[in-house]
């Protein structure tokens, strides 16, 4: 897993260690039952806090993607990837209901509305 | 090893770049001795010459700043001056045998008959000479750091030089309790001894005292 | 023992300076940071510390033994790097561990080379020929030798080039690795700090400011930027700090208070943000 921490982001430090965490698992770079990079290891490694590097597992526990093993280590737990996926969706539902608000104050048709989602989306996967 | 060792093997290694200017001055009485053809001046001017150099370990550590490394070492500020004082009484071991040795033989070969009563005599002044001059430098030492601590080492000039007049007139009218005290080399030995001990014991207790209230 | 420095209500009075009622506790396995401004006490803190000073109030515990009563043991798991070189001049780098190994059970010769080597120290080099560096280096690797528990470190990056300094926060982050070791790290570069610092205590002219998680201690404050005329009265009550110039102002605010500011720019405030917004009260004070 790649782990690079910014200085000047602004982000809090413990903020980009989760974030990418969270997208290593959903990438399935990090698999189930995989054990996450010592903590201390880590924090001597990026050269951080170690009660930093505590803080991020500690919420990535919390919010359901790792285990905590005492005196083991922390690894990911199965569900953790359904999760993030799940979370994913709902902000896209919630993206999309905001969307066809939008369009019916717009007077869009569905149709319409497909339409431009789907050159959205090519036009994204065309970079 | 005892913490006592240590410290006077620390105070020895801190010495070690003037090993060889401390044992060089011991030349210089062996040529005093030569000239003045006496067994007595020149041991006790050698047993002065190093309790001159008891400043050393402070000297160097002080410009080293090394008593900030005392601070850390896992040893008691009362095992570090009982040190000092070892390593003080084992230069001046040293410097006693040396000129005890090579004084007399020095003498000899230069054709001097030397009495049994002046080796004893010039040992006794030796040992006596390098005690007052030790006792009172050191505490300057621990008090007022080497530049200033500096005049204790004069005090005993003063009264090395009354011990000397007062010697020299007691051996020129024979006097009867210095006659018995040659005459009893036991009771003689063992007052000097027991002067010196004495003195060593305060300055000990007087260094500690000094050290313990200091603040570094 | 999970504590493996403990400063409770620690007194000591000067002619003109006096350190009051310092507490805070660095728990084993983490790195803290002192800091402050120049005589501030943080030097002062840690000669109490090595019982070099006497305490004038207080208790000090290294790793659970009282620094004075029980002084010698506590210090043979102690290791101490100063700003500069503490050793006799003309020693050579192995007369230093000579000298230095006898007073420690648990000297580890192999280990001593062995950083040497990493570090780059030759062995007949003499002290006062190294570099500031070097001397720090040696420091350290003096104290890794007998395993010392607790790293004491005073000013150990003031004279020092980057390089060093990343060097010697590398080394740190490798010392407490394993949890069982702790380091109480004084500087006033808190640049230093910022990423490597798990706690951080701050004194300010002799008085205990703050001592906790160093995440907390960021976050209680911020900085706001705006310009002359968008300070009002009200709000300029609300400032720690202010820094103000022709075509603006940068202050420090407590985190709380920042809605009040929302219309202008906030932004999170580094640790040298706060120990400058901060002084300058002191000073505004005398």
């Amino acid at each position: 897993m790649k782990l690079i921490i910014s200085n000047v982001s602004g982000v809090p430090i413990y903020e980009q260690i989760k974030q990418q965490v969270k997208s290593a698992i959903l990438s399935g770079v990090l698999q189930e039952e995989e054990a996450l990079p010592s903590l201390r290891t880590l924090a001597k490694d990026l050269k951080i806090s170690v009660l930093t590097v505590t803080r991020a597992y500690t919420e990535l526990e919390e919010e359901g993607f790792v285990k905590n093993v005492q005196g083991r280590g922390c690894f990911v737990m199965g569900r953790g990837s359904e999760l993030i996926r799940e979370q994913l969706i709902c902000k896209v539902e919630s993206g999309l209901s905001e969307a066809i608000d939008a369009a019916q104050m717009a007077d869009l048709s569905p149709q319409e509305l497909h339409h431009l989602l789907d050159i959205l989306w090519e036009g994204k996967k065309n970079g | 090893m005892n913490d006592t060792l240590k410290a006077a093997r620390l105070d020895f290694a801190l010495i070690k770049p003037y090993m060889k200017n401390i044992c060089f001055t011991m030349a210089l009485p062996v040529a005093i001795a030569a000239i003045n053809r006496s067994l007595m001046t020149g041991v006790s001017f050698a047993m002065c010459l190093i309790a001159m150099t008891a400043g050393y370990p402070f000297s160097v550590s002080e410009k080293s700043g090394m008593d900030r490394l005392y601070g850390i070492l896992p040893i008691s500020k009362k095992h570090l001056v009982f040190g000092r004082y070892l390593y003080t009484c084992s230069t001046g071991l040293l410097a006693f045998l040396f000129s005890m040795i090579v004084h007399p033989l020095v003498l000899r070969a230069l054709g001097e008959i030397i009495q049994p009563a002046e080796i004893y005599l010039a040992a006794v002044l030796g040992v006596f000479m390098f005690t007052l001059y030790t006792v009172f430098q050191l505490p300057g030492y621990y008090r007022f750091g080497f530049i200033n601590g500096k005049i204790f080492m004069y005090i005993p000039v003063v009264g090395f030089l009354a011990v000397i007049l007062f010697l020299s007139k007691l051996v020129g009218t024979s006097n009867p309790i210095f006659v018995s005290l040659i005459g009893n080399p036991i009771i003689s030995v063992i007052a000097v001894l027991l002067v010196c001990i004495i003195a060593y014991l305060l300055s000990v207790i007087m260094s500690i005292k000094i050290v313990r209230r200091k603040e570094i | 023992m999970d504590n493996f420095l403990e400063v409770s209500n620690l007194s000591k009075s000067f002619p003109g300076f006096q350190l009051q009622n310092i507490s805070f506790s660095l728990p084993k396995g983490y790195i803290m940071g002192l800091i402050g401004p120049n005589g501030s006490g943080k030097t002062t803190t840690i000669k109490l510390i090595l019982n070099m000073l006497k305490r004038d109030h207080g208790e000090i515990k290294i790793m659970g033994l009282d620094n004075i009563t029980d002084e010698i043991e506590a210090k043979a798991n102690v290791g101490v790097v100063y700003d500069a070189n503490c050793f006799c001049d003309e020693w050579t780098v192995a007369q230093a561990e000579t000298a230095v190994s006898i007073f420690y059970k648990n000297w580890d010769k192999n280990r001593f080379s062995e950083l040497l080597k990493r570090f780059h120290i030759a062995p007949t080099k003499k002290v006062k020929e190294l570099s500031k560096g070097m001397q720090m280096k040696l420091m350290i690797a003096c104290a890794f030798s007998y395993d010392a528990k607790l790293l004491i470190l005073d000013e150990p990056t003031s004279g020092l080039d980057p390089v060093s300094r990343d060097e010697l926060l590398k080394i740190l982050s490798e010392y407490i690795e394993d949890g069982e070791h702790s380091v109480l790290f004084s500087t006033h570069i808190t640049g230093d700090l910022e990423r490597a610092a798990d706690y951080i205590t701050y004194i300010n002219y002799g008085n205990l400011f703050f001592s906790g998680c160093k995440d907390e201690f960021v976050e209680l404050f911020r900085i706001v930027k705006g310009g002359r005329d968008e300070l009002t009265l009200n709000l300029s009550g609300k400032l720690i700090g202010i820094r103000s110039f022709s075509t603006g102002f940068e202050a420090l605010i407590r985190s709380e208070d920042w809605k009040l500011f929302r219309h202008l720019d906030v932004e999170p405030a580094t640790i040298d943000d706060i120990v400058v917004f901060t002084n300058q009260e002191g000073d505004r004070d005398e």
